[in-house]
Parts: structure tokens; C-alpha cells; sequence
């Protein structure tokens, strides 16, 4: 394990598990067989594959592990449920989803409107909170779809998925798609209590390898395939199964479940944002200060009339891993879709930064963090032309 | 392996001249649409020898512009106003070796605060001028009177003509208007007395 860096980037990858690591091992060596294959080591790796489903399964709260079938990744799952969806009810020719969609959810309805589908987009208010009263208005008899994320990547706020489906089921005859991407491994799912007919999972975000997806779809609900081909998943996902990430995928889903370090992340995110607002005068949080609605990793800060790109260069020189919602890439410099969805005045969002914690972060790691930081807030805000980031209390507040 | 290209880093992490000039003699502040940076220059030039003595600066942006104002300041530092006032962008991106296109941008917000900071010494010397002849060219300190008699003298009837003559106009050339005005109310007011 790397011990030169403090990884705090949890959203946007995992470290693989070593549990997870061992337990994939066999397959990339000695356990090389195709499910398809009717001999006795075919068989086996059939069996391996079963047994991941019902990992999966388990940790998602599914009714039945033929529920799960695998993907590549978690913008496949949200791709096929979506473009499933849509494909079950051609005539059916308006989706709602939300503004703050990630992008392979977001960028996939913009395309689907500039092909002539009609797109109802959600607000969040300025603590990214979703206006569920505006879902439930927007709901027709032609709503073929809707498409909310489980818990935003960005701010971590978590929507409320029980009520939107009830205002689903009870309003439409939509389907009901969660990209839970960003959810599984950090709260707790139970997809058979909810209204939810698909369920997007990413591998990569609890613990297994890149390369591996899932896409939870509701018993009865005979989805049409994305990749077509040969036979595997049921039929239902052409290619042959990634048997080694599959079991990966399983291994993590079972230590997500069984697990209990969730409340250890959140003591420890609750350390490092209580610290970094109460003793950084221009630090603002970007999301709901309501605990219980948002993910226990994620800390979204703004450090006002700072650059965010400046902060993140500082912490990388710390060997500090975190992410910035702005960035200066060559055509543009602006904020994330996310923070301007919340209305983040742009001299906030520009010095916005993502904590997102892991199961192998240690508090020793935060207390350094909280070390280091400041003084580079204090720095740079120092070099700020703008004179409200120098001062402190409440006049930068105010 | 450093998050900037390795000379960018240097300045950005050790930034030259990061701060204000108390009670400056100019400032320049420019700013940036294209990626909402904002680039704060200010300078204390010394009268007598028309030279830039401190130079600070403030900015918000990324590194690649931070390490251009920094490289900016120790450019004009104890430079001739007049040399400051024709600085091009490649003096700032010469420190680095140049720079890559989408960040050239970052160069050319220097030049313009710099520019920017000079009109400021500009006006407010032309306000603060007691003499009773205008001053024209700041950059060089040269009056009305010095360019009409320059015009008359050796019949001057270009912009560039008087720069080669007396100076005037040869340093940020915000003073070239009112030099085509002189020329002009000059030959005009000739050619009526013939």
C-alpha cells in the first residue's frame, strides 16, 4: 500500500480491497475458464459467478440475485438503463432527471433531447437539495422514464428515492431508473423496499478493480439488451463475463455489507469539516448541512475568492489526494454543472474542493490534513486581489 | 513529478513580488472573461528617473498565471517606464520556455494589467502636471510646446516623425491622438496663414 499520499478522493476511485484483490487473484491465474463452457471448469467459473450475483444481490437488498446482471462499468449500467427504458415504451417520448446528474446520465439525456426527446430537468436548491415537488408535477402519461442519482458525487447530498418513486408509481407509468453509483459501499441500500425498477452500480467506487459494473433490474421487468450477442447474463448483456472482476465486484459488495467502517469515515469526515469551518475564516460548505442527507465520506468546501486549482496543486506538493468542482481545461474555466445547479456564487465555486474519504483513511491522516491546509488557504488568499479573502471572521463571511 | 510544468512550479510555489505596493503610484487591474481571472498590479515608479522601483502583484487564477505575474514583476522591475510600456507577452513567456497555447492567454493578462497600470501613472501625472503647458508624452516627459516647436522646426507631419525627433509617443503610445491632434491643429493653422 502507498504510504506516500493521503488519498481523499474516494468518489472518484478506490483503493482495491486486499480481500477483494485476493479473492480475484485465482481467476487471472489458474481459473481462466469461460462461463459458457459446458465442461466441468466452465461449470465452476459458473458457479463463481452465481455466487458474486448473490453477493451483490445481498449487499443491494435485492429480491433475487437474477435481479443483478453485470456490466463494464457504471456508465454502461446507467447507458442500458436508460436507453432500455426507452427502447420497452418507444412511444412513451418524455424523461425527467435532474441537473445534477453525473455525466454519464446528464450528457446521454442532452443527447437524447437534441434527438427529440422531450427532457424535464429537476433543480436543486442552493444546499443541492432536490425539488421533488417539481418531479412529482412533471410526471405525464408519456413519461417514459426517470432517472434520479441515489447520493451526488460532487456535494454527496443523498435524494430521497422512497418518496420520488412513490410520486413515480403513483403519478405514471414510468420506469424508475437510480444511478447509485456514488451510494453503494457508503449508506445502506435495500432495493427491495423501494420503488426502483433499475440500479446502476460501479465497481471501482467500493473496493473492486475499474473494469466492473452492475446493473440491478427488477424482477418482471424484461429490460432490452444493450450489447448484443451471445447469450450471457441471461441474454441479456452480450460479451464474455470479466469473471475475474465479476468475483472482485462480488468480494466488495459482500465487504461493503458486512462491514462496519462506515461509521469510522463518518467521525472522521465529521472531524476534518467541523475543523476546516470553524477555523477557516472563507471556508463555506457546499451542500445540505444536514448530516442525515448527505454520504458520511463527503465534504464539499468552498474557499472563497481562492482558486480551487491553486489548492489542489498545493495539496498534491502535501501528497494530499483531493478534487477541485473547477477546473481551467483548454476551452474553458467554469464550475462544475453541480455547484452552478446550486446557484454557488462563481467566486465560491472556483475555490470549491471534494474530500471524499475511504475505509483506509486514519485519523492520523486527517489531523495532518487539517495541519497542512490552512496555511495554504492562508497563502493563497493572501496572493488573492479580491481583499475579502485576506480578511477574517465575519467580514469574509458577510 | 510536480502538478506544473517544472519552471511554472517554481514561481507558483515561490511567487516573486506576491503582495501591494504601499501607497502605489499605479495600478493596473485586468481581468478575464474567458476564464474569470483576475491579475492586480501595483507600482512605484520614481519621477525623476521615469523607472518602475517596486512592483507587486495579486492574483486569482491558475498557476500558469501566477508564475506569468511573477515573472512580470521581476521583468519590469527597475525598468524604464517607457521600455515597461513596449513589453510583449514573449518577455513573459521567454522565463518559461514558452507556454502552451490554451494558456497563452495568461501572458497576455500581464501585459494588459501592465498596460493598464501605466495609463493609470499616465493620467494621474497628466492631473498633477503644474506646468503651464501640457504633457503629452508621459513616458518621456514631453510637453505641448516641446512638440509644436519640434513640428515647426523640422516640418514634421507624421506620429512617427515626431517620435524620432523628441521622443514623445515612443513608450506606451497613448499619446499618439493627441500628437496627430497637434499635427493636425499645427498644418491646418499654416496652411490658412498662407
Amino acid at each position: 500500500m502507498r504510504d506516500d499520499i493521503i488519498y481523499l478522493d474516494n468518489n472518484a476511485t478506490t483503493r482495491v480491497a486486499p480481500e477483494v484483490f485476493e479473492a480475484m487473484c485465482p481467476y487471472l491465474a489458474d481459473l481462466y475458464g469461460n462461463p459458457s463452457s459446458a465442461h466441468t471448469f466452465g461449470r465452476e467459473m459458473r458457479r463463481s459467478l452465481a455466487r458474486a450475483r448473490e453477493q451483490v444481490a445481498e449487499a443491494l437488498g435485492a429480491s433475487d440475485a437474477s435481479e443483478i446482471a453485470f456490466t463494464s462499468c457504471g456508465s454502461e449500467s446507467d447507458n442500458w438503463a436508460i436507453r432500455g427504458a426507452l427502447e420497452l415504451h418507444p412511444e412513451k417520448r418524455h424523461i425527467i432527471t435532474t441537473r445534477v446528474e453525473h455525466e454519464a446520465v446528464r450528457n446521454l439525456c442532452e443527447r437524447l433531447e437534441r434527438d427529440g426527446y422531450d427532457v424535464t430537468w429537476i433543480e436543486v436548491d442552493g444546499e443541492g437539495r432536490l425539488d421533488v415537488e417539481a418531479l412529482g408535477a412533471a410526471l405525464r402519461q408519456d413519461t417514459a422514464l426517470v432517472s434520479v442519482m441515489l447520493a451526488n458525487n460532487e456535494t454527496g447530498v443523498i435524494f430521497p428515492i422512497q418518496e420520488i418513486g412513490n410520486l413515480v408509481r403513483e403519478h405514471s407509468e414510468a420506469l424508475f431508473h437510480v444511478d447509485g453509483v456514488q451510494a453503494v459501499g457508503k449508506i445502506p441500500i435495500n432495493l427491495r423496499a423501494l420503488p426502483v425498477d433499475l440500479f446502476a452500480v460501479a465497481g471501482h467506487k467500493l473496493h473492486a478493480p475499474k473494469g466492473v459494473g452492475a446493473l440491478y433490474v427488477r424482477r418482471g421487468l424484461s429490460l432490452p439488451p444493450f450489447i448484443i450477442g451471445g447469450g450471457q447474463e441471461s441474454g441479456r448483456r452480450a460479451g464474455t463475463e470479466a469473471v475475474p472482476y465479476i468475483v472482485a465486484l462480488g468480494s466488495a459488495c459482500e465487504l461493503a455489507h458486512k462491514s462496519d467502517a462506515h461509521a469510522l469515515i463518518g467521525r472522521l469526515r465529521d472531524k476534518l469539516e467541523d475543523t476546516i469551518l470553524s477555523s477557516i475564516p472563507n471556508a463555506r460548505l457546499n451542500g445540505t448541512r444536514d448530516r442525515s442527507e448527505r454520504l458520511p465520506n463527503t465534504s464539499n468546501i468552498s474557499f472563497e475568492h481562492v482558486e480551487g486549482e491553486n489548492i489542489l496543486a498545493q495539496l498534491d506538493a502535501a501528497g494530499i489526494c483531493v478534487s477541485t468542482g473547477s477546473a481551467c481545461n483548454a476551452e474553458t474555466h467554469e464550475a462544475s454543472a453541480v455547484l452552478r445547479a446550486m446557484n454557488i456564487p462563481y467566486t465560491a465555486a472556483r475555490g470549491s474542493i471534494r474530500f471524499s474519504l475511504g475505509r483506509y483513511n486514519t485519523e492520523s491522516e486527517i489531523d495532518y490534513t487539517l495541519e497542512v491546509l490552512p496555511p495554504i488557504i492562508r497563502r493563497l488568499a493572501e496572493l488573492s486581489p479580491y481583499r475579502e479573502a485576506g480578511s477574517s471572521g465575519e467580514a469574509a463571511k458577510a | 513529478m510536480s502538478f506544473y510544468p517544472s519552471r511554472i512550479q517554481e514561481h507558483f510555489d515561490r511567487p516573486r513580488n506576491a503582495g501591494e505596493v504601499e501607497g502605489a503610484d499605479a495600478r493596473g487591474e485586468a481581468g478575464s472573461l474567458y476564464c474569470g481571472a483576475l491579475l492586480r498590479l501595483t507600482l512605484a515608479i520614481d519621477p525623476a528617473r521615469q523607472t518602475i522601483t517596486d512592483v507587486r502583484f495579486k492574483a486569482l487564477g491558475c498557476g500558469f498565471l501566477i508564475a506569468c505575474a511573477s515573472a512580470l514583476t521581476e521583468t519590469v522591475r527597475e525598468l524604464p517606464v517607457s521600455k515597461a510600456a513596449v513589453l510583449t507577452e514573449e518577455a513573459i513567456t521567454g522565463w518559461f520556455g514558452g507556454l502552451p497555447a490554451e494558456k497563452l492567454h495568461c501572458a497576455a493578462l500581464c501585459r494588459e494589467a501592465l498596460h493598464l497600470a501605466l495609463a493609470d501613472y499616465h493620467s494621474a501625472r497628466q492631473e498633477e502636471w503644474t506646468d503651464e503647458e501640457a504633457l503629452i508624452c508621459t513616458c518621456f516627459g514631453v510637453s505641448e510646446k516641446s512638440i509644436e516647436r519640434v513640428i515647426r522646426v523640422r516640418s514634421l507631419r507624421t506620429v512617427k516623425q515626431v517620435t524620432a525627433a523628441c521622443n514623445a509617443g515612443g513608450g506606451c503610445g497613448s499619446c499618439h491622438m493627441l500628437i496627430e491632434d497637434i499635427l493636425s491643429d499645427y498644418w491646418r493653422t499654416r496652411d490658412t496663414l498662407i
